[in-house]
């Protein structure tokens, strides 16, 4: 069956995402990546019947990734499907964004699925493999007061699309989704006066994820897709 | 188990380029390493030994690093020649059967090495008719050839090591050249049986500009869209 690397599974969609995959028997091993060890133990123990390991990284410490991924190879013998879930903001204006906010963002943003998505390939490359990186709507259209994290998510998309195309030679689909709002943490930094039971929930976007990283499906990557609840 | 000896060591003169055409990057990657990646995935190989000049020894070390190649990598210094580089690699090879292939032809499918090591037959090279007419001559016709007697040998080729290495060390005390080892196999064994398997015609070599522009359409074609 295979591996399913997922980031940001301590909560919100990467919870969600780890819930769901995990019952619907596409792969049997799952390594969970992330800082919070209680938050992915919980995570642990909603999950379907299916091998589990944490491992410990703060995406901030990028660096740490392929040493990581040689770990997660090592303990599982394959790495078939990436999910590049995980997400950071610290919404501000031009001109109140410090280099350090800035970096931060790309560093867990940007840096840490480019990483990923290196490491697990070298490894996925010999039989073929799904990645699906999380983008944002707010990478797609202009959001004042969200510099570094709409700028984080357009390189996303911009990631996923180029690695379509480079990566078509080994049979490793690549897939972006750029859900609008969603109940997560996260949204709560960006809009923290929106009623969250108002909008789109994790568990909906876990849904169109697990469609996606269906075996089956070979027709969906290589584009944006956006992932919007209509009220 | 064969070895795969993987020639490396052009210096790319006909590309007006100071990087040899074996570096340059091909759909985003170095033309070595489509090759390289592809016999990276063959059970059967037991070691690959790239023929190149010392001083891209480290980069292609990098490369190897960089594409998680896992098989064993071993370096042969190239020669002033084509056939001495083949002779130097030849000299790190210890496996019954051997398998050539050149860098600059990085369009070489996986099957393409499968069929040439899975045939039963020792000394087995890649050919394609010829579509055109080849004559004799220089700036004046001197001779007429038959085009459906020709030939057009591309690479990979597989040999049985010690023929090829004798007759590799027959060459070089008669001072003989060769521009590829089935023609100095065959000159120098002309009972050995050496098959030609059809090639594809997108197996080509890279060696002026304009290739790098048919390279890239063949990667779409042929690579991208097979997957």
């Amino acid at each position: 069956m295979g591996t399913c690397v997922i980031t940001g599974a301590g909560d919100g969609i990467g919870r969600a995402t780890a819930i769901e995959v995990s019952k619907c028997g596409y792969y049997d091993s799952f390594a969970l990546l992330g800082r919070n060890l209680k938050a992915m133990e919980n995570t642990v123990s909603l999950m379907g019947d299916v091998h589990v390991k944490i491992y410990e990284i703060d995406f901030v410490n990028v660096e740490k990734i392929p040493e990581i991924i040689g770990r997660v190879y090592k303990d599982f013998h394959s790495i078939d499907c990436l999910l590049n879930i995980a997400g950071y903001t610290d919404p501000q204006p031009l001109l109140s964004t410090s280099l350090e906010s800035f970096e931060l963002t790309y560093r867990v943003n940007v840096f840490a699925p480019f990483l990923l998505m290196r490491e697990c390939t070298k490894y996925m490359k010999r039989r073929g493999g799904k990645i699906l990186n999380v983008a944002s709507t707010a990478g797609m259209t202009p959001r004042p007061g969200w510099l570094s994290y709409a700028s984080s998510k357009a390189s996303v998309i911009a990631m996923s699309q180029t690695l379509t195309d480079e990566l078509a030679e080994y049979d490793i689909k690549v897939y972006c989704i750029s859900p609008g709002r969603c109940a997560t943490k996260l949204r709560r930094k960006l809009a923290p006066d929106e009623d969250p039971s108002t909008i789109m929930q994790p568990e909906e976007v876990a849904d169109v994820i697990n469609k996606l990283i269906d075996p089956n499906d070979t027709c969906l990557d290589g584009q944006n897709i956006v992932i919007r609840k209509r009220f | 188990m064969i070895s795969a000896i993987l020639l490396s060591g052009g210096v790319g003169s006909r590309m007006h380029n100071s990087m040899p055409k074996q570096y340059m990057l091909l759909a985003g990657k170095p033309v070595i390493m489509h090759t390289v990646e592809r016999l990276d995935t063959i059970e059967s190989i037991k070691n690959i030994i790239i023929v190149c000049s010392e001083e891209y020894r480290s980069a292609i070390d990098l490369m190897l690093k960089q594409y998680g190649i896992r098989k064993f990598v071993k370096f042969a210094p190239a020669g002033q020649t084509r056939q001495a580089s083949v002779r130097s690699g030849l000299s790190f090879v210890e496996t019954e059967a051997v398998m050539i292939h050149e860098a600059a032809r990085p369009f070489v499918q996986t099957e393409d090495f499968s069929r040439l090591i899975e045939s039963t037959d020792e000394n087995v090279i890649i050919g394609s008719p010829i579509n055109y007419t080849v004559i004799k001559g220089d700036d004046c016709v001197t001779g007429l050839l038959e085009r459906s007697e020709l030939v057009n040998v591309q690479l990979p080729q597989k040999f049985n090591t010690e023929l090829l290495k004798s007759a590799h060390e027959k060459a070089v005390k008669e001072e003989k050249k060769f521009t590829e080892d089935a023609s100095l196999l065959y000159y120098y064994d002309q009972s050995v049986r050496i098959r030609i398997m059809e090639g594809t015609e997108y197996n080509i070599k890279i060696t002026n500009p304009i290739d790098m522009v048919i390279g890239d359409m063949i990667y779409r074609e042929y690579f991208q869209r097979r997957a």
